[in-house]
């Protein structure tokens, strides 16, 4: 990763991207071209493509779609967190349904990325990302909250290695979700709770990192359960 | 290695008994020392006639009675002359043993026999002096089954025995019989003794107890089961077995006549209470038998009366009522065998039991009636074993089949419950697959119309529009956009939103967010808490979404409004969603009333849909839009 120059007033954003969809690719493309930060890194079409991606120097930004044409992007996504571990991974998601989007940050991603997303949208939601930010929408948020919920519950008990142990939420982290379901934006929640929009944002990336820590735990409990680990 | 307690536990209780019966053979070893004995098996003897039975002198000289002896072997059967029925009133039968071998004086000796048979009293003179007596008021009931035991103490007679006479009296016609003796030692002796005493008293006892006391069971149970008579005739068959044989260890004088008619009657009972039984098993009236036993028991028990006028309680006559009940118990044998052989195991079993009884029975007949040596048994004290072993069988094999039918009944229930749980699971399954049909059925119906009314319409107009070239590629752009935000809103409907109507508008906001920003519209999000709507599914969540929708999209299209505010409230029976415009307000009635208000007029029907309400108060400064909806549904109170 290139540092720098010192006088600069921003430093430069490295994007890759793992798409097949040439429509999508070529709208991203033109979006960075447009900004003067933000650098495209590399571009795969597929997940054999992705992960040779990954061996190369990470940036920081990723973006993953989840249907690519040999396979599914989580693959990608989970490599990424492994080996590009300073790296912000997005998904690209037509819809941003709670599906998709939940099991990508269960699977490590720190946000996810509207296809049909404006031009100034995309390289919005890019610096944002790069940045510490996380977007959320309503339903994800209720849907995330439901997860801590159930780990507040059956979760408690299975025996885990400490780094491991799922994290419950704190309750302002709980309140900022709350509000989310609600209907309020960043920033009127920032207003609300008198915090700055961008702790805002990084509140959501905290979240969703403990989601993919929870989800790891969970995955080792049930897999210590089969007997595929030792205990 | 399981059952290892229960072989450890058999394993003790047969080794406790076997050492039982160990150190009993030991106690009654004396058998092995009879060699020390004298056994006396030759006498002589003479009968001599008197006016009636009489008291024995002290003492008596052989040499004074008439020497008219006979020479006999012991045992001895004596019955009746035929002459002597006639005249006397009673008969004295004088046995003489004499003695020639040599006994030891040291220790206590004792004389011991199977039993002497008189109905009279009997004394006993050892070399002339009278050393024991018995009988005295007349026969005993036991004494037929109590053997002989007269002890000679060291001191009292010192000299070593010549002579041993025993006097019997008898009513003339009585046979009278002696079995052969034993002289000796009482160590000696006493084992022999103490056998046959249990053997013919103690052990036919212990059974008539038993055999009691299992009726005794019979009985209660038969108080809870008084639709099964079996057991209130099994506890009658044990108490008449009871009466029947007391007297072959009651000591009472045999001329309490009451005692000896209920003896000789039970018998009759007895029989007539094992047909009604074998009827029981085999079912079949046979009431010309039933008839014939209870006629036949009320004339033995008139004929046998102990009263003044009835008939002489005389043994010939007791002879000839046992014999009378002997074939009556062969007649319910065999004709009980014969109907229930085929029919009842049960039954077999009982006329097995009955034809082993009768064989006992006569042998206690021939033993009454010297027909055998007076050294027998009289094994007629062990129908009640027979009776109490076949029973016990009976008891036995009903008790296993009750527990292993429990068993299988408790088995084929467990399988039916299994069977009809599997059943039962079955029909939910299909009852609920019966209902996923449904709910998808339902869904695709609604997203079918929504894409019909909305995406479907707007695509075809679009395409029509970019065919014909009336269209500029802005404005395609734009219509798809809209179809793209209808689309989106169509997935969220799906989303589960868990009866949380602020969550859906949320959704709503959180879609519309860009189209305001674009168009420049300040948006002031006003929402408060709302209950929680039960009633919201996907289908009434895609309505309201497009009520909403269809609202705001009218004001950014029409009203140049620069601020749009959403706000909500709680609003007694329901609940309200209120959009506030700032823009240039329009006639109401008259839009609703042209065809252009299509818009209106869809907001309006999909409001009803949902049993709600939508209304417009518009002016110069804005508009208000008012979507109400009720809290609880009326179709959904019902169900």
């Amino acid at each position: 990763m290139e540092s720098p120059a010192a006088g600069q007033t921003a430093p430069l954003i490295h994007v890759a991207i793992v798409e097949d969809d040439l429509g999508f690719r070529r709208a991203l493309t033109e979006a960075i071209e447009g900004a003067q930060d933000i650098r495209l890194a590399g571009i795969a079409g597929t997940r054999a493509e992705g992960l040779k991606l990954l061996q190369g120097a990470p940036t920081d930004v990723l973006l993953v779609d989840l249907g690519l044409p040999d396979g599914s992007g989580i693959d990608v996504i989970k490599a990424a967190v492994q080996q590009w571990t300073s790296c912000s991974v997005m998904v690209a998601t037509n819809f941003g349904d709670e599906t998709h989007v939940i099991r990508s940050i269960e699977a490590g991603a720190s946000g996810y990325l509207l296809k049909d997303s404006s031009p100034a949208k995309i390289v919005d939601e890019i610096r944002n990302l790069a940045s510490g930010g996380s977007p959320i929408s309503p339903i994800i948020a209720r849907q995330v909250l439901a997860r801590f919920r159930q780990i507040g519950v059956g979760g408690a008990s299975p025996p885990i290695a400490p780094d491991e142990t799922p994290q419950l939420l704190s309750a302002r982290e709980k309140e900022v979700l709350e509000l989310i379901t609600k209907g309020f934006t960043a920033n009127e929640i920032a207003r609300l709770m008198s915090l700055s929009p961008f702790t805002v944002r990084s509140f959501v990336r905290r979240i969703y990192s403990k989601l993919n820590v929870t989800s790891k735990a969970e995955a080792i409990y049930e897999a210590r359960n089969q007997g595929i680990l030792d205990g | 290695m399981k059952n290892l307690p229960a072989i450890a536990a058999l394993v003790f209780s047969v080794a406790l008994l076997a050492a039982l019966s160990v150190f009993l053979s030991l106690a009654v070893s004396g058998i092995q020392r009879s060699g020390e004995c004298l056994h006396l098996t030759q006498a002589r003897w003479q009968e001599v006639e008197t006016p009636g039975f009489s008291a024995p002198p002290a003492s008596l000289d052989s040499r004074s009675l008439p020497q008219t002896w006979h020479a006999a072997a012991l045992p001895l059967s004596l019955h009746p002359s035929a002459k002597a029925l006639a005249t006397p009133a009673a008969v004295i039968t004088w046995v003489r043993l004499d003695v020639d071998g040599a006994q030891s004086v040291a220790e206590s000796r004792v004389l011991y026999g199977a039993r002497l048979k008189t109905d009279g009293p009997i004394a006993i003179y050892i070399n002339g002096k009278l050393m024991y007596r018995a009988q005295q008021r007349g026969q005993q009931w036991n004494s037929l089954f109590t053997p002989l035991w007269v002890s000679l103490e060291p001191g009292i007679n010192d000299a070593p025995v010549r002579e041993i006479l025993i006097r019997l009296e008898r009513t003339p016609s009585y046979a009278v019989a002696v079995s052969s003796l034993w002289l000796g030692p009482a160590d000696a002796l006493r084992g022999r003794y103490q056998i046959r005493r249990w053997l013919q008293q103690g052990l036919p006892g212990m059974l008539n107890a038993a055999f009691l006391a299992v009726g005794i069971f019979g009985l209660f149970v038969w108080l809870r089961r008084r639709h099964d008579p079996g057991y209130l005739l099994f506890f009658n068959l044990s108490a008449i077995a009871f009466a029947a044989h007391l007297h072959y260890y009651v000591d009472l004088p045999i001329a309490h006549d009451w005692f000896g008619w209920v003896v000789l009657n039970s018998f009759c009972w007895l029989l007539t209470t094992v047909h009604f039984f074998l009827r029981l098993l085999h079912g079949r009236p046979l009431r010309w038998l039933g008839r014939g036993m209870i006629a036949a028991s009320l004339l033995i028990g008139v004929a046998s009366l102990p009263l003044p006028w009835a008939l002489p309680n005389t043994a010939p006559l007791l002879a000839m009522f046992y014999a009378v009940e002997l074939l009556m118990a062969m007649v319910v044998g065999i004709v009980g065998g014969i109907c229930t052989w085929r029919s009842s195991q049960e039954g077999r079993l009982m006329v097995v039991g009955l034809a082993i009884c009768v064989l006992l029975g006569i042998s206690d007949w021939a033993m009454h009636n010297n027909v055998a040596s007076p050294e027998g048994w009289f094994l007629g004290a062990y129908t009640n074993g027979v009776t109490f072993i076949f029973f016990g069988l009976l008891m036995y094999r009903r008790y296993v089949n009750a527990i292993e039918e429990v068993e299988q009944v408790n088995a084929s229930l467990a399988e039916r419950l299994r069977l009809r749980e599997a059943e039962l699971e079955q029909s939910h399954q299909r009852l609920r697959e019966i209902e996923q049909r449904q709910l998808l059925s339902d869904e695709r119906q609604r997203l079918m119309q929504d894409m019909h009314d909305g995406l479907g319409s707007t695509l075809i107009s679009a395409i029509r529009s970019v065919e014909q070239g009336r269209m500029r590629d802005t404005e395609v752009s734009q219509l798809l956009k809209d179809c793209m935000d209808d689309l989106k809103l169509a997935i969220d409907s799906m989303e589960p939103v868990e009866a949380d109507l602020l969550l859906l508008l949320a959704t709503l906001r959180f879609r519309l967010e860009p189209r305001m920003e674009s168009a420049n519209v300040a948006l002031i999000w006003d929402v408060k808490e709302l209950p929680a709507l039960d009633w919201l599914d996907p289908s009434s969540a895609l309505n309201i979404l497009r009520i909403v929708q269809e609202s705001v999209a009218n004001i950014l299209r029409h009203t140049r409004a620069t601020a749009i505010r959403v706000a909500t409230a709680v609003d007694g029976t329901g609940v309200q969603v209120v959009i506030d415009d700032n823009g240039q307000g329009f006639d109401v009635a008259a839009t609703l009333w042209r065809g252009g208000g299509r818009g209106l007029q869809n907001q309006q029907r999909r409001a009803q849909a949902i049993d709600g309400r939508v209304a417009w108060v518009s002016g110069e400064t804005g508009t208000r839009f008012t979507l109400w909806l009720p809290l609880q549904r009326g179709d959904l109170v019902s169900t």
